[in-house]
């Protein structure tokens, strides 16, 4: 257990932020309250070097979890979002084999000799002159590729949105997020291990069914709730203005916000539940809309919420709160 | 604290979960080690925490989690220190038998399996309870679904039947093969294309519906869906019959039985490439053997042989239920399968034939 003080660790400070990060971690702190259980997973994950997967409903939070941590440890992050084409290569790399093949075309010159000090240095920097003769100045790493390649310190890596790829993704992916590490490009016959094993953090929206259950054994598995707590509401409103460096609403306009929010929130029966950016979003237009912020005790009154095209996106949402008038 | 041995309990734990049927595997219990190791479980609590996070992958694992966690001898011993020794042979008989020889020997492990020790912690005196019934634990998981098959394992399986043909539009760049040319000539010209492939495979879906079916229709449907709409088929080349008990001279278009269709014309549109696959229980869910069944399914059977031999069968009830039955006779007449994840691999082996080669030859 000696490691336990040199090892990278989360805390959920912004402020905790290392004297020089990494140049590709996010230049901006994240405004994220982070729970205890979250920290630990969070922290679990960093020591394991285990994906973290991450599900819960859309806007409580899941994304924003990785540029926090990376902010915080200084870490570069490279995110990864998942579509419904996107093959688990992509994240590695891609090799551009008609660029080569036009490079050859229109240089119309003898190739030049490789130059080996150019061509292992500095591989993301976008390069001006190809050259034909040398095929790793085709390809182009990917997120999970980027991350293999640091030298000096673990990436974090976000792979957002897992569940819109194709079925076979997952699997796929567990060959690369395991030992050892590596993979290989076939273009130009490399081998690319993993000098620091990246941090992975993996969001789903459990759009297509489950998961299949070998991706899942590997994966530790966090459900992110909703801040459904005054309390951690107010903290999270307070923090996000904290760090944008505005100024927040009056405390009396937040407090009602929260409470009415919070009563839509649980009373149910609502299609598509507002998740935490509607929430702030919805709190901006209160507070800065109008030339002049919302009454607090108008909106404790007001039977209709003000800008409820903020909060519901769904007709039958929209209609009941439209009803209660 | 002295008494809390984190590894040991790990064990158990790892050893009672997949009883519980989670699916974890040596790595998971090897990573919960190193957790371990690594800080992240120096008290009880800590350590179910920590294993929550590693080993449950749902909120509904989670919750099945807790019960079983209670039930480890550790959580006991701080709580309760003295027990009647009496009741701690009984349920420990039980528990040897169930975890794996090679697991050391440990301080006497007050094992119980039930969820109801957390009422009789308030009480003083442990009462006499009821011999321990393992059926209580045991059927957590099937109470809450019968799933023999899920929806993306139909998918997976769906993508075996294939017969691609490569005669869609000429639109798909080869840059390998246009990469060969170039070097080959000297000079680019233009680049080489080939034709987009398609899925050529004809699949006939004949299901059986209503009666000793209702409780089936779930999974019908969703083969329908999967098949029409997320397999690698093409919708128009799949055609979907319905029928009661047996497909006769006429089968249905719709699911309620009503548009009736001559299976003579459903068949003019099959040939020798088309796969039929049947989903029936065949008699096997009420057990009847009736004569006159299985004479209108053999002759059925007959007659889709004449167009085509990839005939499989699909039965929703588990094999050891068609003994007896119609089905285990007309199992002996057509390749049949029961509907589980492995019998619908098999079955969509059989009504796809044989591998075909693969079309890949660049077009000139």
């Amino acid at each position: 257990m000696a490691t336990v003080s040199n090892r990278l660790k989360f805390t959920g400070d912004f402020n905790a932020q290392p004297e020089n990060p990494h140049k590709h971690s996010p230049t901006h702190p994240e405004p994220y309250i982070i729970s205890p259980e979250l920290k630990k997973a969070v922290n679990l994950a960093i020591y394991l070097r285990r994906p973290l997967l991450l599900e819960g409903d859309a806007g409580c939070g899941k994304t924003r979890l990785a540029s926090a941590v990376a902010y915080e440890l200084g870490l570069p992050l490279y995110r990864w979002d998942v579509r419904s084409t996107t093959r688990a290569l992509d994240g590695l790399y891609e090799y551009d084999a008609i660029l080569r093949l036009h490079d050859v075309q229109t240089q119309k010159v003898a190739p030049l000799p490789i130059d080996e000090s150019q061509t292992d240095e500095d591989e993301d920097e976008e390069r001006l002159n190809h050259n034909p003769a040398n095929p790793k100045h085709y390809r182009k790493f990917g997120a999970l590729g980027k991350a293999f390649k640091l030298k000096d310190c673990p990436a974090v890596v976000l792979i957002d949105e897992i569940d819109k790829a194709d079925l076979d993704f997952p699997n796929d992916l567990l060959t690369v997020l395991d030992e050892p590490w590596e993979f290989k490009i076939k273009e130009t016959g490399e081998t690319i291990r993993a000098n620091h094993k990246p941090i992975v953090i993996i969001t789903s929206n459990k759009e297509k069914g489950n998961l299949p259950a070998p991706f899942l054994r590997r994966c530790l598995y966090y459900y992110v709730d909703f801040p459904n707590e005054k309390k951690r509401l107010q903290e999270i409103v307070e923090k996000h203005y904290q760090v944008r460096e505005e100024t927040p609403p009056p405390s009396a306009l937040v407090e009602n916000a929260v409470e009415r929010f919070l009563a839509v929130w649980n009373e149910g029966g609502l299609f598509k539940k507002p998740g935490t950016s509607e929430f702030l979003d919805w709190l901006k237009a209160l507070h800065t809309f109008e030339p002049k912020p919302y009454n607090a005790a108008q909106l404790k009154k007001d039977k209709l919420l003000p800008y409820r095209e903020l909060l519901f996106k769904l007709q039958q949402d929209w209609k009941k709160y439209a009803k209660t008038s | 604290m002295s008494s809390f041995n984190p590894q040991d309990l790990i064990t158990r734990a790892f050893i009672r979960l997949r009883q519980s049927g989670f699916q974890l595997g040596v790595g998971e219990l090897l990573a919960a080690r190193q957790a371990v190791e690594g800080g992240f479980g120096e008290t009880p609590e800590e350590l179910a925490e920590t294993l929550k996070i590693l080993w449950c992958h749902s909120p509904s694992e989670q919750t099945q989690f807790d019960p079983i966690w209670e039930s480890l001898p550790v959580n006991l011993n701080p709580k309760l220190p003295e027990k009647n020794p009496g009741q701690e042979s009984k349920p420990e008989k039980h528990q040897q038998q169930e975890e794996k020889p090679q697991e050391k020997p440990s301080p006497p492990p007050s094992q119980e399996t039930g969820t109801e020790i957390k009422s009789e912690l308030e009480l003083a005196s442990l009462p006499i309870r009821a011999p321990f019934t393992p059926a209580e634990t045991e059927d957590i998981s099937t109470l809450q679904a019968y799933y023999p098959i899920s929806r993306r394992s139909m998918i997976y399986s769906w993508r075996y039947l294939r017969r691609p043909v490569g005669d869609g539009p000429l639109n798909v760049l080869d840059v390998d093969a246009t990469i060969e040319q170039t070097t080959r000539q000297g000079f680019y010209l233009a680049p080489v294309y080939r034709r987009q492939e398609r899925n050529n495979a004809h699949l006939l879906l004949l299901l059986d519906q209503n009666g000793s079916m209702n409780p089936f229709h779930r999974f019908t449907r969703d083969l329908v869906e999967t098949a029409l709409y997320e397999s690698s088929l093409q919708p128009e080349k799949v055609d979907v019959f319905y029928f009661h008990n047996v497909p006769a001279a006429s089968v249905y278009k719709d699911l309620y039985l009503t548009e009736p269709i001559a299976l003579q014309r459903v068949l003019a549109a099959c040939d020798n490439q088309t796969s039929i696959l049947i989903v029936s229980d065949a008699g096997a869910a009420r057990g009847y053997r009736e004569l006159k069944r299985i004479q209108a399914t053999t002759s059925c059977l007959f007659k889709l042989n004449q167009y085509t031999s990839l005939i499989a069968w699909l039965n929703p009830m588990p094999e050891e239920r068609w003994i007896g039955s119609s089905a285990e006779i007309i199992a002996n007449l057509v390749p049949m399968y029961q509907m589980d994840n492995n019998g619908l691999s098999n079955a969509i082996d059989i009504v796809r034939g044989q591998p075909l080669q693969h079309l890949h030859s660049p077009l000139s």
